[in-house]
Protein backbone atom coordinates (compact mmCIF):
# COMPACT_ATOMS: atom_id res chain seq x y z
CA UNK A 1 0.00 0.00 0.00
CA UNK A 2 2.87 2.69 0.83
CA UNK A 3 4.25 1.56 -2.35
CA UNK A 4 1.73 2.73 -4.15
CA UNK A 5 1.18 5.99 -2.67
CA UNK A 6 5.07 6.36 -2.74
CA UNK A 7 4.67 6.31 -6.45
CA UNK A 8 1.76 8.15 -7.35
CA UNK A 9 3.74 11.17 -5.10
CA UNK A 10 6.54 10.45 -6.94
CA UNK A 11 4.38 10.38 -10.37
CA UNK A 12 3.40 13.46 -9.25
CA UNK A 13 6.63 15.03 -8.62
CA UNK A 14 7.40 14.22 -12.48
CA UNK A 15 4.78 15.67 -13.92
CA UNK A 16 5.00 19.10 -11.76
CA UNK A 17 8.41 19.11 -12.97
CA UNK A 18 7.97 18.83 -16.19
CA UNK A 19 4.95 21.41 -16.54
CA UNK A 20 6.85 23.84 -14.38
CA UNK A 21 9.39 23.41 -16.50
CA UNK A 22 7.56 24.22 -19.59
CA UNK A 23 5.29 26.92 -18.48
CA UNK A 24 8.63 29.22 -16.73
CA UNK A 25 9.73 31.64 -19.35
CA UNK A 26 13.03 32.34 -17.10
CA UNK A 27 15.95 29.79 -18.16
CA UNK A 28 17.01 29.53 -14.99
CA UNK A 29 13.70 28.71 -13.35
CA UNK A 30 13.76 25.80 -16.28
CA UNK A 31 16.93 24.33 -14.89
CA UNK A 32 15.15 24.74 -11.30
CA UNK A 33 12.06 22.37 -12.91
CA UNK A 34 14.21 19.59 -14.40
CA UNK A 35 15.57 19.25 -11.11
CA UNK A 36 12.19 18.47 -9.81
CA UNK A 37 11.91 16.09 -12.43
CA UNK A 38 14.81 14.22 -11.86
CA UNK A 39 14.26 14.27 -8.19
CA UNK A 40 11.02 12.53 -8.96
CA UNK A 41 12.98 9.28 -10.96
CA UNK A 42 15.38 8.67 -9.05
CA UNK A 43 13.27 7.06 -6.25
CA UNK A 44 11.31 5.08 -9.01
CA UNK A 45 14.88 3.54 -9.96
CA UNK A 46 16.09 2.90 -6.42
CA UNK A 47 12.51 1.34 -5.80
CA UNK A 48 13.04 -0.97 -8.79
CA UNK A 49 16.48 -2.07 -7.20
CA UNK A 50 18.78 -0.79 -10.08
CA UNK A 51 20.91 0.85 -7.17
CA UNK A 52 23.60 1.36 -9.56
CA UNK A 53 21.44 2.72 -12.15
CA UNK A 54 20.43 5.27 -9.40
CA UNK A 55 23.95 6.19 -8.68
CA UNK A 56 25.01 6.75 -12.23
CA UNK A 57 21.90 8.87 -12.73
CA UNK A 58 22.15 10.73 -9.99
CA UNK A 59 25.31 11.93 -10.97
CA UNK A 60 25.18 12.39 -14.57
CA UNK A 61 21.50 14.71 -14.20
CA UNK A 62 23.31 17.66 -11.58
CA UNK A 63 26.60 17.17 -14.29
CA UNK A 64 24.89 18.02 -17.18
CA UNK A 65 22.83 20.91 -15.73
CA UNK A 66 25.77 21.91 -15.15
CA UNK A 67 27.01 22.23 -18.80
CA UNK A 68 23.98 23.66 -19.62
CA UNK A 69 24.91 26.27 -17.22
CA UNK A 70 28.58 26.74 -18.96
CA UNK A 71 27.03 26.28 -22.55
CA UNK A 72 24.33 29.52 -21.23
CA UNK A 73 27.06 31.46 -19.92
CA UNK A 74 28.64 31.76 -23.28
CA UNK A 75 25.91 32.02 -25.70
CA UNK A 76 24.99 35.77 -23.62
CA UNK A 77 28.36 36.66 -23.65
CA UNK B 1 1.65 5.10 16.39
CA UNK B 2 1.59 8.17 18.60
CA UNK B 3 4.75 6.85 20.45
CA UNK B 4 6.79 6.67 17.53
CA UNK B 5 5.19 10.50 16.76
CA UNK B 6 7.01 11.60 20.04
CA UNK B 7 10.04 9.86 19.01
CA UNK B 8 10.35 11.90 15.78
CA UNK B 9 9.61 14.82 17.45
CA UNK B 10 12.02 14.75 19.83
CA UNK B 11 14.38 13.29 16.86
CA UNK B 12 13.59 16.58 15.26
CA UNK B 13 14.65 18.77 18.09
CA UNK B 14 17.92 17.02 18.77
CA UNK B 15 18.95 17.35 14.94
CA UNK B 16 17.79 20.75 14.70
CA UNK B 17 20.46 21.77 18.03
CA UNK B 18 22.77 20.15 16.94
CA UNK B 19 23.23 20.98 13.07
CA UNK B 20 22.55 24.59 13.97
CA UNK B 21 25.22 24.43 16.78
CA UNK B 22 27.67 23.00 14.34
CA UNK B 23 26.91 25.37 11.59
CA UNK B 24 27.10 27.91 13.82
CA UNK B 25 30.33 26.35 15.30
CA UNK B 26 31.96 26.49 12.09
CA UNK B 27 31.21 30.45 11.45
CA UNK B 28 28.57 29.75 8.83
CA UNK B 29 27.05 32.63 8.83
CA UNK B 30 29.81 34.89 8.59
CA UNK B 31 30.29 34.79 5.14
CA UNK B 32 29.15 32.80 1.86
CA UNK B 33 31.26 30.43 1.39
CA UNK B 34 30.75 29.75 -2.16
CA UNK B 35 29.25 32.63 -4.73
CA UNK B 36 26.19 31.04 -5.04
CA UNK B 37 25.69 31.09 -1.11
CA UNK B 38 26.21 34.82 -1.18
CA UNK B 39 23.79 35.83 -3.96
CA UNK B 40 21.22 33.28 -1.80
CA UNK B 41 21.93 35.11 1.18
CA UNK B 42 21.52 38.67 0.28
CA UNK B 43 18.41 38.14 -2.25
CA UNK B 44 16.93 36.85 1.50
CA UNK B 45 18.44 40.23 2.84
CA UNK B 46 16.35 41.81 -0.14
CA UNK B 47 12.89 40.14 1.58
CA UNK B 48 13.54 41.50 4.90
CA UNK B 49 15.86 39.09 6.10
CA UNK B 50 19.22 39.19 8.36
CA UNK B 51 22.56 39.16 6.27
CA UNK B 52 23.93 36.51 8.40
CA UNK B 53 21.69 33.95 8.68
CA UNK B 54 20.69 33.97 4.57
CA UNK B 55 24.36 33.74 4.23
CA UNK B 56 24.25 30.64 6.57
CA UNK B 57 21.07 29.47 4.55
CA UNK B 58 23.04 29.65 0.97
CA UNK B 59 25.83 27.83 2.69
CA UNK B 60 23.46 25.18 3.86
CA UNK B 61 22.05 25.03 -0.29
CA UNK B 62 25.53 25.09 -1.95
CA UNK B 63 27.58 22.45 0.01
CA UNK B 64 27.29 19.80 2.70
CA UNK B 65 27.33 21.22 5.38
CA UNK B 66 26.10 20.00 9.10
CA UNK B 67 22.38 19.54 8.01
CA UNK B 68 23.76 17.23 5.17
CA UNK B 69 26.04 15.60 7.59
CA UNK B 70 23.41 14.30 10.09
CA UNK B 71 20.90 13.14 7.66
CA UNK B 72 23.20 11.24 5.90
CA UNK B 73 24.65 9.97 9.51
CA UNK B 74 21.09 9.12 10.12
CA UNK B 75 20.87 7.38 6.85
CA UNK B 76 23.85 5.49 6.90
CA UNK B 77 23.26 4.16 10.76
CA UNK B 78 19.58 2.79 9.40
CA UNK B 79 21.70 0.79 7.28
CA UNK B 80 24.68 -0.16 9.05
CA UNK B 81 25.06 0.92 12.34
CA UNK B 82 27.95 3.15 13.72
CA UNK B 83 30.33 1.98 10.56
CA UNK B 84 27.56 3.08 8.43
CA UNK B 85 27.96 6.76 10.15
CA UNK B 86 31.29 6.41 9.84
CA UNK B 87 31.17 5.66 5.97
CA UNK B 88 28.20 8.72 5.73
CA UNK B 89 30.81 10.98 7.16
CA UNK B 90 33.94 10.01 4.61
CA UNK B 91 31.21 10.30 1.80
CA UNK B 92 30.28 14.11 2.94
CA UNK B 93 34.23 14.51 3.62
CA UNK B 94 34.69 13.45 -0.30
CA UNK B 95 31.51 15.74 -1.24
CA UNK B 96 32.82 18.60 0.36
CA UNK B 97 36.04 18.47 -1.85
CA UNK B 98 34.10 17.54 -4.80
CA UNK B 99 32.03 21.46 -3.90
CA UNK B 100 35.27 23.02 -3.61
CA UNK B 101 34.70 23.52 0.22
CA UNK B 102 37.30 23.69 2.29
CA UNK B 103 35.64 23.39 5.19
CA UNK B 104 35.28 20.72 8.20
CA UNK B 105 31.46 21.44 8.93
CA UNK B 106 29.87 18.49 7.05
CA UNK B 107 32.06 15.90 8.64
CA UNK B 108 32.24 16.70 11.76
CA UNK B 109 28.10 17.26 11.66
CA UNK B 110 28.30 13.28 10.52
CA UNK B 111 30.70 11.91 12.68
CA UNK B 112 29.16 14.00 16.00
CA UNK B 113 25.83 13.09 14.67
CA UNK B 114 26.62 9.01 14.35
CA UNK B 115 27.82 8.73 18.12
CA UNK B 116 24.73 10.85 18.72
CA UNK B 117 22.37 8.26 16.95
CA UNK B 118 24.07 5.69 18.28
CA UNK B 119 23.96 6.80 21.94
CA UNK B 120 19.77 7.28 20.95
CA UNK B 121 19.36 3.88 20.04
CA UNK B 122 20.04 2.67 23.12
CA UNK B 123 17.57 4.34 24.95
CA UNK B 124 15.13 2.95 22.42
CA UNK B 125 15.21 5.54 19.34
CA UNK B 126 15.62 4.11 15.87
CA UNK B 127 17.36 5.21 13.27
CA UNK B 128 14.73 6.13 11.44
CA UNK B 129 13.05 8.36 13.35
CA UNK B 130 16.17 10.88 13.17
CA UNK B 131 16.45 10.04 9.66
CA UNK B 132 12.66 12.02 9.63
CA UNK B 133 14.26 13.73 12.26
CA UNK B 134 16.42 15.43 10.51
CA UNK B 135 14.48 16.00 7.09
CA UNK B 136 11.81 17.94 9.43
CA UNK B 137 14.77 20.00 10.99
CA UNK B 138 15.33 21.23 7.46
CA UNK B 139 11.93 21.94 6.64
CA UNK B 140 11.64 24.30 9.89
CA UNK B 141 14.57 26.36 8.67
CA UNK B 142 14.85 26.08 4.69
CA UNK B 143 10.81 25.31 3.81
CA UNK B 144 8.61 27.98 5.94
CA UNK B 145 9.89 31.42 6.09
CA UNK B 146 13.15 32.33 5.15
CA UNK B 147 13.28 36.36 6.20
CA UNK B 148 11.83 34.51 9.79
CA UNK B 149 14.79 31.81 9.66
CA UNK B 150 17.70 33.80 9.01
CA UNK B 151 16.47 36.73 11.35
CA UNK B 152 16.64 33.04 14.03
CA UNK B 153 20.04 32.57 13.09
CA UNK B 154 21.02 35.63 13.06
CA UNK B 155 20.26 35.77 16.28
CA UNK B 156 22.03 32.86 17.21
CA UNK B 157 25.56 34.31 15.50
CA UNK B 158 25.12 37.41 17.07
CA UNK B 159 25.12 35.39 20.43
CA UNK B 160 28.41 33.31 19.41
CA UNK B 161 30.33 35.93 17.74
CA UNK C 1 7.47 11.53 1.08
CA UNK C 2 5.43 14.55 1.97
CA UNK C 3 7.84 16.67 2.76
CA UNK C 4 9.48 16.26 -0.68
CA UNK C 5 6.38 17.28 -2.42
CA UNK C 6 6.07 20.41 -0.35
CA UNK C 7 9.02 21.34 -0.99
CA UNK C 8 8.23 20.78 -4.51
CA UNK C 9 4.90 22.53 -4.29
CA UNK C 10 6.65 25.63 -2.16
CA UNK C 11 8.90 25.68 -5.26
CA UNK C 12 6.60 26.26 -8.06
CA UNK C 13 4.47 28.75 -5.50
CA UNK C 14 7.85 31.43 -5.10
CA UNK C 15 8.22 33.91 -7.70
CA UNK C 16 11.66 34.92 -7.22
CA UNK C 17 14.43 32.52 -8.86
CA UNK C 18 16.80 32.27 -6.28
CA UNK C 19 14.38 31.75 -3.38
CA UNK C 20 13.37 28.88 -5.12
CA UNK C 21 16.30 26.92 -3.86
CA UNK C 22 15.81 27.07 -0.65
CA UNK C 23 12.90 25.20 -1.28
CA UNK C 24 14.26 22.90 -3.35
CA UNK C 25 16.77 22.17 -1.30
CA UNK C 26 14.01 20.70 1.37
CA UNK C 27 12.68 18.21 -1.19
CA UNK C 28 16.26 17.35 -2.09
CA UNK C 29 16.59 16.93 1.16
CA UNK C 30 12.95 15.00 1.58
CA UNK C 31 13.97 12.55 -1.73
CA UNK C 32 17.41 11.72 -0.20
CA UNK C 33 16.06 10.50 3.11
CA UNK C 34 12.81 8.83 1.01
CA UNK C 35 15.73 6.75 -1.29
CA UNK C 36 17.12 4.92 1.99
CA UNK C 37 13.78 4.55 3.76
CA UNK C 38 12.55 2.34 0.35
CA UNK C 39 15.61 0.07 -0.02
CA UNK C 40 17.56 -0.31 3.57
CA UNK C 41 20.72 -1.65 1.66
CA UNK C 42 24.45 -0.39 2.38
CA UNK C 43 24.87 0.71 -1.59
CA UNK C 44 21.36 3.15 -0.39
CA UNK C 45 23.38 4.89 1.05
CA UNK C 46 25.93 5.66 -1.84
CA UNK C 47 22.97 6.36 -3.80
CA UNK C 48 21.54 8.96 -1.55
CA UNK C 49 25.28 10.43 -0.89
CA UNK C 50 25.56 10.51 -4.67
CA UNK C 51 21.83 12.26 -4.80
CA UNK C 52 22.73 14.97 -1.94
CA UNK C 53 25.88 16.09 -3.52
CA UNK C 54 24.71 15.91 -6.94
CA UNK C 55 22.09 18.38 -5.91
CA UNK C 56 24.20 20.35 -3.44
CA UNK C 57 26.77 20.52 -6.89
CA UNK C 58 23.54 21.78 -8.88
CA UNK C 59 21.77 24.27 -6.59
CA UNK C 60 25.50 25.71 -6.41
CA UNK C 61 25.68 26.16 -10.05
CA UNK C 62 22.71 27.70 -10.73
CA UNK C 63 23.04 29.85 -7.96
CA UNK C 64 26.39 30.81 -8.73
CA UNK C 65 25.36 31.22 -12.62
CA UNK C 66 22.53 33.62 -11.45
CA UNK C 67 25.35 35.66 -9.37
CA UNK C 68 27.50 35.93 -12.01
CA UNK C 69 24.54 36.62 -14.69
CA UNK C 70 23.74 39.41 -12.27
CA UNK C 71 26.96 41.17 -12.00
CA UNK C 72 27.44 41.77 -15.79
Amino acid sequence: MIEQIITLGLTGLIFLGAAATALWKNPFDKLIGLSLLSAGVIPLIVMRGYLDVAIVVAILIPISTIFILLLLGRKTS
Amino acid sequence: MLEEFGRIVVATVIAWILFLSIDIFWRLPQKGGVSGADAIGTAISRHGGDRNGGWMMGNIICSPDASAGTLLAACGVFVAGIPGGIAAAVLVYVGNRICHDKGYAGTSGALIATFIIAGCMQIGFMASDFIAGMVLAILTIQGLSHTHASRLIGYFWRWRA
Amino acid sequence: MSIALYGAARTVLEKETLLKLPFVNVMNFGIAGLIVFILPHPLTLVAAAAYFVGSTLEANAIASAIARRKQE
